[in-house]
């Protein structure tokens, strides 16, 4: 039986992914020197016991995924399928702001962020049956004036009140 | 009488204009989080983990607490006016109060969980002066043994027992140990997974797993899975409660703090079980008329019950995490991370060594819930207005605080990338029903539980039995053994009892 959000494809590639994870504990293990002093154990100890039991967790899961999927599963919330465009938008948005911070400042990047972001939501929303939007390209600039008005305060915030360091297009500490 | 003299200190201190004001603005921030679907104590803890390097010790835990108190009182708001609960510990108040509600007493609702939250959050907090304290001096005696069979008891706990499968709860407490791996080894010195990198030599950053794995995750997978249209808002009606109310909610809400209480003092993971507990024995107390409206009209004791025990858990929390140090709640889990970014390990000796820090806590606990009362009463229209917010700048709002969080931290453009990454990991996770919370208690327990396991080790010259040679130590281990497999055995029983039965009525 397939259940929602329970296809066995992902479950497996779960699995796998658990055992490259466990490879990945269980080779920096080998290289940890044993030496103990007066403990018993070493700094390669439990590296070594969190890699086996990742090891365990991972066959058992992949057992699970390819004999009917896992066992006592919720169903999870919300559609059957994901909604990749929006995804999309959102995932450019988070990705974007992660390369321009320090370039163009925190205020800047951030109400990028938001504008994709929202943008993909929007479209998500109308997947689900709301009413279109209208003038696709001064919605977004209307976001991104959102996006500063929420960010620039945020900013001043950390920088000014707080003296929490944050990138500035320049170095005055207003944007 | 000395605890009296500490509580007052602890009132002075608190008491000073700027710390009521951090205690103000936690409460404000913690109701606001609370009302807010998609986002939570704990994140907005994580989020906030950064002012931790620029303000004193004792100003930000009185404002972190605010936060995690106050984002129960939010929690009902939205439960009642909304049917989704802003808080897994408002599950419970969701039915009943959506019930009431929709019958057109949302007011009233509304007013019991706050009255009730007050009440049970304040007697909560006399009980954590009084035993705090006490529990601190036993503490003082237990050794590393002990400690690591609690740390053991509360992986077991927050992994095996509380999801609905041990083995995806498994994975998520081994791969947060895993995580917890990642840095420098504190007893050798020895770096661990750190591939070269200076930066992963303290570790990775909570706040960065958190963040990711409860916000980030949160928005990638509302705009994956829950676009739609929004969900209809109940009518707020006067909040008011009639003498009849008074009357029924008096009893539920002492129920729900006996019930509650003790369930936040050891790690069973927060307060869904006492919620459900107090909302099961109230409708067993209830009788005649209101007892129908259980699930019908709604029953004003199904709301008072269970959010009074939501608040007496959330607050009973403060007493494992400050005098033990180990965690019982996912926020729990990072206001510990909050503790250690100051140097400071929550423990038995924090009340000799940060008496002053302790005791402003607690007294600001009860100077929180008085502001949170006032807050939640007769502002409650105001918050009730933060629901109209429209979900794509909600979500996309909490990536803005994500990225302050998490780049506030430690000023790396990597991290956000890292940031992403971890929020796909939690849209799996949270897909394929993996539990969260013991990824962040396992990442941060783990090194301490190390720690300790190997200081038990030395202590018994490299021997293993040093762990069932000490009483408190076997007993705890006994523990941990029950909480794991007694559940499975009574399962096994019950099922074939149960098809023992089947059989029967088939031969007959």
């Amino acid at each position: 039986m397939i259940r929602r959000g329970g296809a066995p494809g992902p479950q497996t590639l779960i699995g796998i992914g658990l055992l490259a994870v466990a490879a990945v504990v269980i080779i920096g293990a080998i290289d940890f020197p044993s030496s103990s002093g007066y403990s018993g154990v070493g700094p390669n100890f439990l590296p070594w016991v969190v890699g086996i039991a990742l090891l365990l967790c991972g066959v058992l899961v992949l057992w699970q995924a390819r004999t009917g999927g896992y066992r006592h599963m919720q169903e999870p919330t919300g559609a059957d399928h994901g909604y990749w465009p929006g995804f999309g938008w959102m995932s450019a948005g988070l990705l974007a702001n992660a390369a321009l911070i320090t370039t163009i400042g925190f205020i800047l990047s951030c109400s990028l962020c938001f504008a994709l972001a929202v943008r993909g939501l929007r479209h998500a929303d109308r997947h689900g049956g709301v009413a279109p939007v209208r003038g696709e390209l001064a919605q977004t600039m209307r976001d991104l004036l959102i996006g500063m008005a929420i960010a620039a305060p945020v900013y001043w915030m950390f920088t000014k009140l707080l003296a929490i360091n944050l990138p500035g297009l320049t170095s005055t500490g207003w944007i | 009488m000395d605890l009296w003299n500490q509580l007052l200190l602890g009132f002075a201190t608190a008491a000073t204009p700027i710390n009521l004001l951090w205690c103000f603005v936690g409460c404000a921030v913690g109701t606001a989080v609370g009302v807010l679907p998609g986002i939570g104590p704990a994140v907005a803890v994580a989020m906030l983990l950064p002012i931790t390097t620029k303000v004193d010790a004792t100003a930000s835990m009185i404002f972190f607490a605010g936060i995690y108190y106050g984002a129960m009182y939010g929690g009902s708001t939205t439960s009642i006016l909304l049917n989704t609960p802003g808080e897994t510990g408002s599950m419970i108040t969701a039915m009943e109060g959506n019930k009431m509600a929709k019958s057109g007493r949302a007011g009233a609702a509304l007013a019991t969980s706050a009255v009730g939250s007050f009440i049970a959050g304040t007697i909560a907090t006399v009980l954590v002066t009084m035993f705090a304290p006490l529990l601190a001096d036993f503490a003082v005696k237990l050794g590393p043994p002990e400690y690591f069979m609690l740390m053991v008891l509360a992986f077991t706990t927050v992994s095996a027992v509380l999801g609905r499968s041990t083995l995806r709860g498994m994975v998520a407490l081994f791969v947060g140990l895993a995580a917890g791996l990642i840095g420098m080894d504190q007893i050798s010195g020895q770096a661990r997974y750190t591939a070269g990198v200076p930066e992963l030599l303290d570790g990775i950053e909570i706040v960065l797993v958190a963040v990711g794995l409860f916000a980030v995750a949160e928005a990638l997978y509302a705009v994956l899975y829950e676009g739609g249209p929004p969900e209809t808002q109940n009518k707020l009606s006067r909040v008011h409660m009639s003498r009849s109310d008074w009357r029924r909610s008096w009893p539920a809400w002492l129920r729900g703090t006996v019930i509650g209480f003790p369930f936040g003092t050891i790690p069973a993971g927060g307060s869904e079980i006492p919620t459900f507990l107090s909302y099961a024995a109230e409708k067993k107390f209830a009788k005649g008329e209101n007892l129908d409206e259980f699930g019908t009209r709604g029953a004003i004791e199904g709301v008072a019950g269970p959010e009074a025990a939501n608040n007496a858990a959330i607050t009973a929390t403060l007493i494992p995490l400050l005098t033990l140090g180990i965690p019982t709640s996912n926020t729990a889990a990072i206001l510990l991370g909050a503790f250690q970014n100051y140097g400071i390990q929550p423990g038995p000796q924090l009340f000799t060594t940060s008496a002053d820090l302790v005791w402003a806590l607690i007294a600001s606990l009860y100077i929180g819930n008085v502001m949170l009362l006032i807050l939640n009463l007769p502002l409650v229209g105001l918050w009730v207005k933060l629901l109209k917010i429209p979900k794509p700048y909600l979500y996309a709002g909490i990536l803005i605080f994500a990225t302050v969080g998490v780049y506030g931290m430690r000023q790396s453009a990597f991290d956000l990338v890292l940031l992403y990454a971890i929020g796909l990991v939690g849209v799996v996770m949270r897909r394929y029903d993996f539990p969260t919370a013991p990824v962040v208690v396992g990442m941060i327990l783990g090194p301490l539980a190390e720690a300790q396991m190997r200081n038990a080790l030395s202590m018994g010259e490299g021997s293993w039995l040093i762990f069932v040679e000490r009483p408190m130590s076997a007993t705890l281990l006994a523990v941990v053994l029950a909480v794991l497999l007694l559940p499975r055995i009574l399962r096994r029983f019950s099922a074939s009892s149960s098809s023992a039965i089947a059989k029967r009525r088939k031969a007959t």
